[in-house]
Parts: structure tokens; sequence; C-alpha cells
């Protein structure tokens, strides 16, 4: 495998395990890899759109998509774990990514009353509301944390 | 991608109107983009087979193009 697999497939593996996305540090450490290596390959994640990076810090990922590395309005319990979706569909992402087992909990950005989604044997058993995409599919990468 | 009570929501909410997708939908979209994510062979797709993708969810127009 070559680094940027290695890397890409160690930092799912940790937050899976952890509910924390992983630093260049922690990743450098269990690869036994340079930090500085790693921190190029969250680059080169970051520009193809793998991972999403955070401004001003070469250590840390703001996305280890379909996980947030920070906390946001959809929690995800799965396979035992707490973690944070980025958007609807990255949570239900982790859902799918554990097994498809899981429940997405989130709130109506207008009304904030509390929703959910359920899925049970790869199935969705518990849904309400609708989606809603505000920007186009083709912008979607020029601000993906608005986005 | 945010989840509202309804479309009346999104109104109210005063967001610019964009594309809606049904729960089922967003499930089956999230199911087939991430459920490999974690392994060693999985690759980004391309804009032509991302489209696609929506395509077979029935996304289609303007909106979902990528290309």
């Amino acid at each position: 495998m070559n680094v940027l697999v290695r890397v890409r497939v160690a930092v799912l593996e940790r937050t899976i395990a952890s509910g924390q996305v992983p630093t260049a540090g922690e990743i450098a450490a269990e690869l036994d890899l340079p930090v500085p290596m790693v921190q190029e390959a969250y680059a080169r994640l970051g520009e193809a759109h793998v991972f999403v990076c955070e401004p001003g810090d070469p250590s840390r990922l703001r996305m280890a998509n379909p996980f947030s590395a920070v906390a946001t309005p959809f929690k995800v319990t799965a396979r035992g774990g707490t973690y944070y979706g980025n958007c609807v569909w990255d949570s239900l992402g982790i859902v799918s990514l554990l097994g498809g087992e899981g429940l997405v909990e989130t709130s109506c950005p207008d009304c904030s009353e509390a929703m959910r989604l359920r899925v049970e044997g790869g199935k969705l058993v518990e849904s309400e509301g609708v989606v809603h995409f505000g920007v186009p599919a083709r912008r979607w990468w020029d601000d993906i944390v608005f986005t | 991608m945010l989840l509202f009570r309804s479309e009346e929501h999104v109104e109210r909410a005063g967001k610019t109107r964009g594309a809606f997708m049904t729960t089922e939908q967003i499930w089956r979209l999230a199911d087939t983009w991430y459920h490999d994510r974690d392994d060693p062979a999985w690759r980004r797709r391309s804009a032509d087979e991302a489209e696609a993708v929506f395509a077979e969810l029935g996304l289609g127009g303007e909106f979902w193009r990528l290309t």
C-alpha cells in the first residue's frame, strides 16, 4: 500500500475505534512514519477532496469524511460508539461504514425540534423530514464547510 | 445538507431554495458513497461516476451536474 492509502485507512480505523479524528502525530506513531510525511499525506488527501484539512494546522483534519473532527448538530451512534457527521449525508455514511446499524440525531435548523433517522439491517426504519441541498453539486467544494 | 421538518421549514429558515431529497434517497446515497470508504482499494469517484450515482437515485438536472 502506498502512503496515502495507509494514512487514509489508518485515520478512518482510528476514528472508528476512538471516536476522535487523529492528529498527524498519532498516525505517524501508529504507522512508524515521520510526522512531516503524514502531514504531507493529510495535505494531499485534502487537495484530492478525500478529507478536509484544518486551516493553519498541518497536523489536523477538520473532516475525515464522513466523520467530523469537531462537534456538529449531527450525532451518530453506531457499533457502540458515538461520532459526529459533517451533514446528514455524511452522518448516514458513518452508519453505512459501520455496518448499516445506527442512529442519527439532529434537529430542524428552523424550529430546533429534534429529529432522528434510524437504520437497522441496512434499511432506513425510522425517518422524518426532508433533506435540503443549498449548493449545486459543482460548487460543493468551493466552501465544503459551508456546504 | 441539512434535515428539515418540511419544505416550509426551509423557507422559514430563510435558506435559498436548492434541491430536495427524501430521507430514503439520502440513505441510499450515503450507503453507496461511504460503505467501503475504509477499504484500501477504495478510490474517489470521477465526476462522471458521481453523476451516474445521482442519476440512479433519480437526481438529475443542472443542480446535480459535476461536469
